[in-house]
């Protein structure tokens, strides 16, 4: 049975980890908190890394003049734009007045008003949806809309019956299979990864 | 219900198994000029404007609020000393964020007005966004800087929350909450009480298993969108979760219990807003219904339709 270094490591750290979990030791608290910054540098390095190959990818494209260069213009306009405003000599960086506007005032409302579209797309893509697949639309749309109809905000005793009946249909039966989901995801990763660590399905080597 | 878009394996001469004859669907036509945006639609968007006017015009009267079936929350913030330590844990996402946001500021509103000091930080990106413009909000409407205290971006999720129960200060912070938070102990066991915002991919549950099992005297009060209900009741029923808001509900009577001269610059949006908006959609789910029934009856695709809204 042969075991790679990155599954040797990954056994490793996980048990300290989870030793550290259910043990108060300092030693280990210790060895446990190092571990874990490293872990967070390796996720911010991956976003930073995942930015640069970002531009890379939009340059070559204006470069070679190929995909869509105008969005790649304002795709890099905008980078550019929120790093100047956090580099600048003497910003105070992601706290800096100018990069709090930039996100506030104009990051945040238009990343919201394109979600806003989500309503009006969601509602076009029943009819898509009906036209395609009419077993399971139906059965989808009477379920959203029984539960459109118990979420209605209104108040009053109708609004007191429906806030039940909608607090009983998502904590019994919506509940138990949104449990039963989780449950059913946690053993099948539990179940990969020990396969991944015992080297049971030699994906490792 | 799962779609199968994998082309069917071709039937043998033996096989008993009836094969489903591909559905023919017939090609969209071509819109007309000027038709791109649907009357219909149009309709739709006109209603809706209408709806939040006369909320924002009538201050959100217009439609008497749902009674709070649930005083959790409120009881938690009014369990609060003047003066205490708040962490809001901002992980929502832009997506959903609208459908949670009035009760999000009615709490920071509420909690305000507790005489609480708030402590921001985001272990998501958007979560991140949606923090730093709360945060410009709150000071632009007049709230002390002394009383807010951002704690920035931490990078690495799960990592992140584990790493935040014992270092939560960033190097640069100043100032009296900074210097209580230290004094404290630096780490989120120096909050009285922790208000998580949830979106899609961090959320409560995963500060309930990150931190929750780590500090369990941290009192946490969870606003999530309501998709998030469901995996998060267990945890209000076993008492790791303080208080829950989850529902569309639940929020508008929350928010309506919350005093708005706290915030004024920023009311709660009313009911008739968000009823116009399910109300359209529900017209909307029950037409597509109507149209999918006859189909389940004849076997026969119905016709597509140009972009009528």
């Amino acid at each position: 049975m042969r075991r790679s270094l990155p599954v040797a490591l990954v056994a490793f750290i996980g048990i300290l980890l989870l030793l550290d979990f259910v043990l108060i030791n300092p030693t280990l608290a210790a060895v446990a908190d190092v571990l874990l910054e490293l872990t967070v540098l390796v996720a911010a390095g991956a976003a930073l890394a995942g930015a640069v190959a970002l531009v890379l990818r939009h340059w070559t494209d204006l470069v070679e003049r190929r995909g869509d260069p105008p969005g790649s213009v304002v795709l890099l306009a905008g980078l550019g734009l929120m790093v100047i405003a956090g580099f600048y000599p003497g910003s105070a960086g992601a706290g800096d007045p100018a990069v709090r506007w930039l996100v506030a005032a104009f990051l945040a409302p238009l990343i919201a008003a394109l979600f806003a579209l989500l309503f009006i797309f969601v509602l076009r893509a029943l009819r898509r949806g009906v036209e395609l697949r009419p077993r399971q639309m139906a059965v989808m749309l009477t379920a959203a809309g029984i539960m459109l109809v118990l979420l209605l905000p209104i108040g009053g005793a109708p609004g007191e019956w429906l806030a039940g009946a909608a607090g009983w249909a998502l904590a019994v039966p919506i509940g138990s299979v949104f449990r039963g989901l989780l449950i059913g995801i946690a053993v099948a990763t539990a179940i990969s990864a020990a396969r991944i660590l015992l080297s049971l399905d030699g994906s490792d080597d | 219900m799962t779609e199968d878009r994998t082309p069917d394996p071709p039937a043998s001469e033996e096989s008993e198994l009836p094969v489903e004859e591909p559905e023919e669907i017939a090609p969209a036509e071509p819109r007309a000029p000027g038709s791109s945006v649907g009357g219909g639609w149009l309709l739709v968007l006109v209603l809706l404007a209408v709806a939040v006017v006369a909320d924002r015009v009538s201050g959100g009267s217009l439609l008497p609020r749902p009674e709070p079936n649930d005083q959790s929350v409120s009881t938690a913030f009014r369990a609060l000393a003047p003066g205490a330590l708040v962490l809001v844990a901002v992980d929502a996402d832009l997506g959903t964020y609208p459908e949670i946001r009035p009760a999000v500021r009615a709490a920071l509103s509420d909690l305000l007005g507790q005489g609480a000091g708030l402590a921001f930080v985001s272990v998501s990106v958007e979560g991140r966004a949606i923090a730093v413009a709360e945060l410009q909000r709150l000071r632009a409407s007049g709230v002390s800087g002394e009383r807010l205290l951002d704690l920035g971006y931490v990078a690495g999720a799960e990592a992140a929350l584990v790493r935040l129960t014992t270092s939560a200060l960033p190097g640069d912070v100043e100032g009296p909450m900074a210097s209580a938070v230290a004094a404290a102990g630096g780490g989120i066991g120096a909050f009285d009480l922790a208000l998580l915002v949830g979106g899609t991919d961090v959320g409560p549950r995963t500060w309930v298993e990150q931190v929750g099992t780590r500090l369990p005297e941290l009192k946490m009060v969870a606003i999530a969108p309501t998709f998030a209900r469901p995996e998060l009741e267990p945890y209000l029923r076993s008492g790791q979760l303080t208080a829950l808001l989850a529902t569309v509900n639940d929020d508008a009577a929350y928010a309506g219990t919350v005093d708005a001269d706290t915030a004024p610059a920023d009311r709660p949006a009313g009911g008739a807003a968000l009823l116009a908006g399910i109300l359209i959609a529900l017209l909307v789910v029950v037409r597509w219904l109507l149209t999918a029934l006859p189909r389940l009856r004849t076997g026969q695709a119905p016709a597509p339709e140009l972009d009528e809204g």
